[in-house]
């Protein structure tokens, strides 16, 4: 490898390609873009959290302005069905029909020259219901004297899930044993840029393109065209620059659904632009977790086992296509966590609420999950009188045991856990902060080690029978006639730079400059189909099939390059963007080899590959059960026990995610993750009333962590291959976001520990530190 | 509704626009007059992703009304071209790996233009203090922090 190569491909923190654009205001996002003669939509959305709808009266002089669901022909529901076995199944109408099941479900869309007079429509319709009692309370939910979500049901829960290991002995046998009730908070994935769409019909092409801000276009085209009733390929989805994701735009949208009828039945474009409000109340819709964990230890702090009952408050509907059961079906798996479990028994529920439908966020169950083990090793811990360091010591799976299979199925590929525990904990001065406790500093160390499986794959979600089991992932490679290539991907970048990590993947292969790839991606009609960007699978999905591609493209391009060379095709190589003789005699660039095939046939050697200077190959790992990277967060904190404020003094991440492709883009996933797990640990929470209302409705209310809120944080690198994939990348995307609520909880009480009092919900925001001091003073009274 | 007119000058340029008396800055910027880089984020003045200069100030364009600004000057992303600092900021925040989505970043460049401009002694609690107006959700602000003292150490040195 040249050393140009090495500066450039895989490994290389190249600055991002796409960088310019949006550092100029050129950036084009749903926001940005207008069509002539388009139309505005506003929608009219429930204001009670569950309700009989009786009616909706129009503005006088505008109803055909205002559309309900009886106004939209042939629109079918939206199904998110799972094969597993007990799960109920919700329609979630595009509009309300007939129920209102959530504060800011939609009922009917108001269409005007400009959203504001839009606006004005939805404000001048007249809405009748009937109240009805709401069920806000994801353990109250399933009880039989709650009342019905759906109807039909026989109880409000979409799933329940069971593991029964025998644990009936362990009471007999462990040295300690601990039982902790935890809880986390409904939140609001917020990306700066909410949601958008611009439908609008081509008369030509008969064909609906719409414009939309999402994580997955194929995977929305394919749900469109269910729900419209359409082809296929009647269907173009558009997803330009995406203002952020973290799973917030990873669905078909009913918006989506109403906006391409209308534009249908109109003639003329609509849009949708999302704002704060609508977001915040209509879309808090994630990470709301409740456990009861017991666990139990020997004397070195090994476990012996854990029992668990999980509710996970799903809401209202299941959501296309992930489901309602995500996170709840996937405690039992991801409990055991990085470590060594003998017994599980988990009981968990998909709660149903009149709240709005759950969607995966970043992290997806582990964030909660991660929180829940942490906080209860460290429980054990305080009980052995051993460090949190040791407990950890002494269940991580070790390096030697590695491809480890455990006891739930899950196989772990590679890595050292241990190590990337040690690796933390001597990056930290124990005995200062030791000191400063002693002097009666209200200080605390805490850890979180825990473990990511990304980019898993058909092996592991064809269980869970969800409309969409990813499978193999395309790339399409074509080489234009100046030796430009385009790479073209059905993943979708919202913020990670795949404009510029591909390129380095296909620069790795053939050496063709990344500045002279041109990474295509966003459009359906552009990209061959995909499953999309979640799950932390891009980079492992994604770039195997583009390496695959390329080398597959390699291959033609050095037939013919040998040929304009006057050898044979074993006696070249696919070098530095240039066909090079082994012998060093001689050598012609891929630009050239483009144009002989392009403008130049006559030169190409006979019997030449048909299919010229484009391919699509198809990648999966094998096995696909997916990469696992992990790490060791480590946090210390200050608490101010006069007003509950919580300062994060220092934090370190020590991580490994295999190769990095470009370690740069690497570690800002890792500290953007990060960001949204102190907000989850420390701010963010959307509470809702009893009547199910809503209670943060701007970001004064919900707070995001700003500047001042993260840290300037130590990152440290392990780069354990996977011995599955491409170049040995692991899934990293939603890493950062998994750790922060375990380490800060566990240095919170750490810190507190003198007290003995101990957080045990999030955030850990100020009103609950001193509740848990206040706590702790009563109980010694 | 009955509109207003409104003059004002946009990124150097004198431009005389129509809009509803309730018409904030940003809706009249990108809709009127398609300078579509300054970005909607909350609308209620919490997130700074609306942010452009108003008269040589930061200012929220989302809680700027339009009649209010009749005879300002307003300089938006697009109006930066020639400016050293802007440019200077552009690199830093590229090569700090300062953005991911880009949806937020308009808006942190014109603040950060102005933390450099206004205190070109700020430290690293200073500038985190000044920039804790405008949220970014992607890049847990490590990055744009090492722009903005990076630009500001550069400036120092050459002072």
């Amino acid at each position: 490898m040249t050393a140009e190569q090495g500066g450039l491909g895989v490994g290389a923190s190249l600055r991002r390609k796409e960088d310019a654009r949006f550092l100029h205001g050129r950036g084009r996002f749903v926001g940005d873009i207008t069509r002539p003669g388009m139309l505005e939509v506003a929608f009219l959305r429930s204001p009670v959290a569950h309700a009989k709808l009786r009616s909706v009266t129009k503005p006088a002089g505008a109803e055909k302005s205002v559309f309900t669901l009886a106004d939209l022909p042939g629109v079918q529901t939206i199904r998110a069905n799972s094969a597993l076995p007990g799960f109920r199944v919700s329609e979630q109408p595009a509009l309300a029909k007939g129920k209102l099941r959530h504060v800011g479900e939609a009922i009917a869309a108001c269409v005007a020259e400009t959203r504001a007079e839009a606006e004005d429509l939805a404000g001048a319709c007249v809405l009748d219901y009937e109240a009805l009692p709401a069920v806000h309370d994801m353990l109250a939910a399933p009880l039989p004297t709650s009342p019905l979500v759906h109807e039909a049901w026989s109880m409000n829960a979409f799933l329940e899930t069971r593991r029964d290991d025998d644990v009936s002995g362990l009471d007999a046998i462990a040295v300690a044993k601990v039982t902790r009730t935890l809880r986390t908070s409904r939140q609001c994935m917020a990306p700066i840029e909410g949601r958008g769409v611009l439908a609008e019909w081509d008369p030509r092409l008969e064909q609906m393109i719409v414009t939309t801000s999402t994580q997955m276009p194929h995977v929305t085209k394919t749900g469109l065209a269910d729900c419209l009733g359409l082809d296929e390929g009647q269907v173009r989805i558009v997803s330009p620059d995406v203002g952020g994701g973290f799973g917030y735009k990873g669905i078909l949208l009913p918006e989506e659904i109403v906006c391409a009828s209308l534009a249908m039945q109109l003639g003329r474009p609509v849009r949708w632009l999302e704002d704060r409000y609508e977001q915040l109340t209509a879309s808090a819709n994630c990470r709301e977790h409740h456990y009861v964990i017991t666990a139990w230890a020997d004397r070195e702090g090994k476990l012996l086992g854990v029992e668990c009952e999980a509710t996970v408050d799903a809401g209202a509907y299941s959501s296309y296509p992930f489901g309602a059961c995500l996170e709840a079906a996937q405690v039992g798996s991801i409990l055991p966590g990085p470590y060594i479990l003998p017994l599980l028994r988990c009981h968990t529920i998909s709660a149903c609420t009149n709240k709005p439908p759950i969607l995966p966020y970043r992290g997806v169950a582990r964030t909660g999950v991660c929180y829940a083990m942490e906080t209860t090793l460290d429980a054990l811990a305080r009980k052995l009188g051993i460090s949190a360091e040791a407990i950890r010591l002494a269940n991580l799976v070790p390096p030697n045991a590695m491809p480890y299979r455990n006891l739930v199925g899950k196989v772990f590929d590679s890595g050292d856990y241990p190590e990337s525990l040690r690796r933390a904990v001597a990056a930290f001065d124990l005995d200062t902060i030791r000191a400063r406790q002693a002097r009666g500093e209200v200080v605390g160390f805490g850890l979180a080690t825990f473990c990511e499986q990304g980019a898993h794959g058909t092996s592991v979600y064809h269980a869970w029978g969800i409309p969409f089991v990813p499978g193999f992932e395309q790339a399409h490679v074509r080489l234009s006639p100046d030796g430009v290539l385009e790479v073209r991907v059905g993943v979708h970048s919202h913020g990670q730079g795949m404009e510029t990590t591909l390129a380095q993947v296909a620069h790795e292969i053939l050496g063709v400059h990344p500045d002279k790839v041109r990474v295509v991606h966003g459009d359906t009609a552009l990209t061959p189909y995909s499953t999309g960007t979640w799950g932390s699978r891009a980079m492992v999905m994604a770039g195997g099939a583009v390496a695959e591609a390329c080398r597959q493209l390699a291959e033609r391009v050095g037939a013919i390059g040998a040929a304009l060379l006057q050898v044979a095709a074993t006696d070249v190589e696919v070098i530095g963007g240039m066909v090079r003789r082994r012998d060093n005699d001689g050598a012609v660039s891929i630009a050239d080899v483009a144009r002989t095939w392009y403008r130049a046939p006559q030169n190409l050697p006979p019997g030449v590959n048909k299919g010229g200077l484009e391919v699509t190959a198809g990648y999966r790992p094998d096995p696909d059960t997916g990469t696992h990277s992990y790490a060791c967060h480590a946090a210390v904190v200050r608490v101010d026990t006069e007003t509950g404020a919580v300062v994060i003094e220092d934090y370190l991440i020590v991580e490994d995610g295999g190769k990095l492709v470009n370690p740069m883009i690497v570690d800002g996933q890792v500290l953007g993750g990060l960001a949204q797990g102190i907000g989850t640990a420390l701010y963010e929470e959307m509470p809702y009333d009893a009547a199910g209302q809503p209670l943060a409705a701007t970001l004064a209310d919900y707070l995001l962590p700003g500047t001042s809120d993260v840290p300037d944080v130590r990152l440290d690198h392990m780069e354990t291959l996977s011995p599955w994939t491409t170049f040995g990348q692991k899934g990293i995307g939603e890493s950062g976001a998994i750790g922060p609520p375990g380490a800060i909880v566990n240095a919170i009480n750490d810190a507190l520990a003198p007290l003995g009092a101990e957080v045990t919900d999030l955030p850990a925001s100020p009103p609950r530190v001193l509740a848990a001091i206040q706590a702790a003073q009563a109980a010694r009274r | 509704m009955k509109k207003i007119t409104i003059s004002l000058t946009v990124n150097g340029e004198p431009r005389q626009v129509l809009a509803e008396p309730r018409e904030q800055l940003v809706d009249l910027l990108r809709r009127e007059l398609m300078l579509t880089g300054t970005h909607v984020g909350c609308e209620h003045g919490v997130c700074g992703a609306c942010t452009v200069e108003i008269d040589g100030a930061p200012a929220r364009s989302c809680i700027s009304h339009a009649g209010s600004c009749d005879g300002a000057s307003v300089r938006t992303i697009e109006g930066f071209g020639e400016d050293a600092v802007m440019a200077d900021l552009r690199e830093a925040f590229s090569h700090e790996h300062a953005l991911q989505c880009g949806y937020c970043t308009p808006g942190m460049l014109v603040v950060a233009r102005d933390v450099v401009l206004r205190l070109p002694e700020a430290d690293e609690a200073r500038v985190r203090e000044e920039m804790a107006g405008n949220l970014c959700r992607c890049t847990g602000y490590r990055g744009i922090v090492r722009a903005v003292l990076r630009v500001l150490a550069a400036r120092r040195l050459h002072a």
